[in-house]
């Protein structure tokens, strides 16, 4: 009978359900409800609260970091050069950097007020390390920026020399701001850095170094004694913890409730009137690295075609996405380099108009017709791609598709949850892709890693092979003379937007909010991936009173 | 037989149906049950002639509920009025046919299990596992691997939603297949296939009744879940997809309303199903008449 198995039933459905607790346990115990009073135990107003949305993944600064990752190693491991508040690059462990040997060679200069918290000197011995532990295990987004390096040299303990195989105009930014700058007396005896997990016992040189991380609900950071870019040579704060809040509403509370004091994570557009009426809250806006586009898979034979990808260009309202979606607080643009890159950035190209009307002419030019009268050209289906979890890029997709209608382009919504989207995007299964880039430092790299053949960044997510493209971002690459240097950015500028490879949607400004009442000092720097955490603006925070 | 005798003596209906049927309007909740699914019925079916298909951007964001937005208006201005009527449509839509799958397989591999002593060991056992499994983990997994539209979450929520329906129609099948007449039909030379549908089905319909109601229920339920994890059709408009973008946007503390409508609705698409499906289950229960 069916009942004598149903002990046995039991005791597997409870195993069952106890390992489904426990792996909701372990999503869902970041709310962190009741712990308010840990902070407090160590030091009063000096622990500055930070609420963060994912785990760290990750403690190996060498590899690739997601955000929390690198807000807790960029506080930790030093870096050659940072990206200050007007978007520059700015010394941090380099003093200053020149080029030698016609563009052949860069030589950084390094501070000698840098310490580990071991108490040895940061060295140049201790960047050469690091740029060859990258090389030789190929970590991270690095290894791409290092490709030219031959050879390199720490004549002394302040200097160190990159010898290049060709010149390569922003080798020095890209190499200083992106390279973590690891301890090679900690990292030496670690073997295989690609598999080294740095998950305990910390050594950095940074404001703050990790004390203790407890997944799925907190990390704490105490100061680092000797910092030479704080005010005094010390952080003035004791402790960063950051939080683990999975849900931004949840966070937002918690900055209101005074659970936490700064917002690690943008406050929304559509939310920042939370805060409105709460005189301890406040709010500091940023400008954007990267920006969000809709990039064309040229694979796919309708895309392949410049005048489908300028109507499409033209079939999307971008000015009414940015007041409605953005709540006005972004900026239009019209080719792929931002105007943040002022230097860059050419201003004689204009976007795309808004033209249905237009777009559709181009198309019917094009030899597309309507045979059966449903108002949409025959054969024109295309998928639009995005992550489910951007709130602003599902607004964007939605509105895009009924614009596009207008025009007598068939969209079809593909936004999928972020796994997925993240796995498709990889492996090219989208007809247009629309995204968001987080943060280009430089054009250069940019141009590089989207558009050359060789797709060397891994997001050339046009799937674009042009000769002609690959030619003229080499050419420039290997310009030395900075105004030649920038023509050429800028005519690369105009060939892609006459290409319309993609169609630009806006560079967001970013909002963060914190509890004046309790720290003020932060220097903000752009882009949702730097705000307020850099190691530099936490060095300079202060408790108020 | 070892099986405890089920609630429902149901070989000799107490109440003829006709009866049955005034019974259960006759008592306020399942009136009121009743009515509340017509209602919903009806603003599914009539969605374009109440309100226009939820589109576009509009300079009023956020307002709240108002004589000119009723349920208020989300961070693109549009209204949530709108979006909870044609809500209702895919939110009924992926109900009921889930709901339908699950029933078709669900009585299916109850009635076989019942009946063939053979289908049992391996039905039963099928059942089992299937009860035991984590549904919302797998359910989620699976809607992220396919591509979400409304079809493929109907389907993917009526699959995991028949193990409960198999279960129940399997003890009321065990108790009706023990019954003399079934032996009698036997004896007379009925195959089994003709046992099974034509004597055993027609004495469990009305707990298929119960269970397409409940089975609905807890289907709307899974859709507005998957939805509201994003794992839900990005073109329809559904209950949990309006609770989703206001969780994305982050305007769940100063946007009540648009968090308080849709889960109204489905609170009372839910109850209401589920007391119809109670009060269904009452008036077939002679104990409970008290007539």
């Amino acid at each position: 009978m069916s009942r004598t198995f149903s002990g046995p039933a039991r005791r597997w459905r409870v195993a069952v359900a106890l390992g489904a607790t426990a792996a909701l346990g372990l999503s869902g115990c970041g709310l962190n409800e009741g712990n308010s009073s840990s902070g407090d135990s160590s030091g009063g107003g000096d622990v500055l609260r930070i609420g963060t949305t994912t785990d760290v993944s990750n403690f190996n600064p060498l590899q690739s970091l997601s955000k929390t990752d690198s807000w807790i190693l960029n506080a930790m491991y030093p870096h050659l050069l940072r990206i200050d508040e007007n978007a520059k690059k700015a010394p941090e462990l380099a003093k200053e950097y020149t080029y030698e040997d016609g563009g052949k060679t860069a030589v950084f200069k390094l501070r000698d007020d840098f310490t580990w918290t071991d108490g040895k000197p940061v060295v140049a011995e201790d960047v050469k390390f690091s740029a060859e532990s990258i090389m030789k295990y190929k970590l991270g987004n690095v290894a791409a920026k290092l490709t030219w390096v031959t050879s390199i040299e720490a004549p002394d303990p302040t200097t160190v020399k990159f010898h290049l195989s060709q010149p390569y105009a922003p080798f020095a930014e890209g190499v200083g701001f992106w390279m973590s700058i690891v301890p090679k007396h900690v990292f030496e005896s670690a073997g295989d850095l690609s598999k080294f997990a740095n998950d305990s016992d910390w050594v950095g040189a940074g404001p703050f170094v990790l004390e203790s991380a407890t997944k799925g609900q907190r990390y704490v950071m105490k100061r680092n004694e000797k910092y030479p870019l704080a005010p005094g040579g010390r952080p003035a704060v004791g402790k960063v913890e950051f939080r683990l809040y999975p849900d931004v509403n949840t966070m937002m509370l918690a900055l209101r409730n005074g659970d936490i004091d700064l917002m690690g994570t943008p406050v929304p557009a559509s939310a920042a009137k939370t805060f409105a009426n709460d005189s301890k809250i406040k709010l500091t806006k940023v400008g954007a690295l990267g920006f969000a586009h809709l990039t064309y898979n040229m694979t796919n034979k309708d895309l392949a075609k410049q005048e489908v990808r300028q109507a499409l260009s033209m079939a999307i309202d971008t000015k009414s996405i940015i007041s409605s979606v953005l709540q006005g607080d972004a900026q239009q643009m019209a080719g792929p380099i931002s105007p943040i890159f002022a230097d860059y950035d050419n201003t004689e190209i204009q976007p795309y108009p808004f033209d249905p009307a237009g777009a559709k002419a181009k198309l019917a030019a094009a030899g597309y017709s309507d045979g059966n009268g449903d108002g949409l050209f025959d054969g024109l289906d295309l998928g639009v791609a995005c992550d489910q979890s951007n709130a602003n890029l599902t607004r964007v997709v939605q509105l895009f598709r009924e614009s596009a209608a207008q025009a007598g382009i068939k969209l079809t919504n593909e936004c999928v949850e972020r796994n997925t989207f993240l796995s498709r995007t990889k492996e090219g299964e989208y007809d247009i892709d629309a995204s968001q880039w987080g943060v280009f430092d430089n054009p250069m790299d940019q141009l590089r890693s989207t558009y050359l053949s060789s797709n060397p960044g891994g997001i050339n997510y046009n799937l674009l092979t042009s000769p002609e493209i690959d030619q003229l971002i080499n050419d420039a690459a290997a310009t030395t003379d900075p105004a030649a240097f920038a023509t050429k950015i800028k005519n690369i500028d105009k060939v892609v937007h006459e290409q319309a490879y993609l169609t630009p949607l806006y560079v967001e400004n970013f909002q963060f909010a914190y509890n004046a009442s309790k720290f003020t000092g932060f220097v903000a720097s752009p882009s949702d991936l730097l705000g307020m955490v850099t190691a530099y603006s936490l060095a300079q925070v202060k408790p108020v009173g | 037989m070892t099986e405890p005798a089920a609630t429902v003596p149901a070989a000799e209906p107490a109440v003829g149906a006709r009866s049955a049927w005034r019974t259960f309007f006759r008592q306020p909740s399942g009136l009121l049950a009743a009515a509340v699914l017509v209602v919903m019925v009806l603003l599914a079916v009539l969605a374009p002639l109440i309100a226009d298909e939820p589109g576009g951007t509009s300079p009023d964001v956020l307002r709240s509920p108002s004589g000119g937005h009723l349920f208020g208006t989300d961070d693109l201005g549009q209204d949530i009025f709108a979006q909870v009527v044609w809500g209702t449509r895919t939110s009924l839509l992926i109900g009921v046919a889930a709901s339908l799958i699950a029933i078709v397989l669900g009585t299916a591999i109850g009635l076989a299990s019942a009946y063939f002593r053979r289908v049992d060991a391996v039905g039963t056992v099928v059942t089992d596992v299937m009860l035991a499994l984590p549904t919302l983990p797998l359910m989620i997994m699976l809607a992220a691997i396919v591509n979400p539209s409304v079809w493929t979450l109907t389907v993917i929520i009526g699959v995991f939603a028949w193990p409960e329906v198999a279960r129940l129609i399997r003890s009321q099948g065990l108790v009706v297949s023990a019954m003399p007449y079934i032996d009698g039909a036997r004896v007379l030379g009925a195959t089994g296939w003709r046992i099974v549908t034509r004597e055993i089905l027609p004495a469990v319909v009305p707990l298929i009744v119960v269970s397409v109601l409940l089975t609905a229920s807890r289907a709307v339920i899974s859709e507005a879940g998957l939805s509201f994890l994003g794992l839900g059709d990005p073109d329809a408009w559904s209950w949990g997809r309006i609770l989703l973008n206001a969780q994305r946007s982050g305007v769940v503390a100063i946007a009540w309303w648009q968090t308080l409508f849709p889960s109204l609705a489905i609170l009372l698409l839910v109850l209401a199903a589920t007391v119809a499906g109670m009060r269904f289950n009452d008036i077939r229960d002679p104990r409970r008449n008290g007539a």
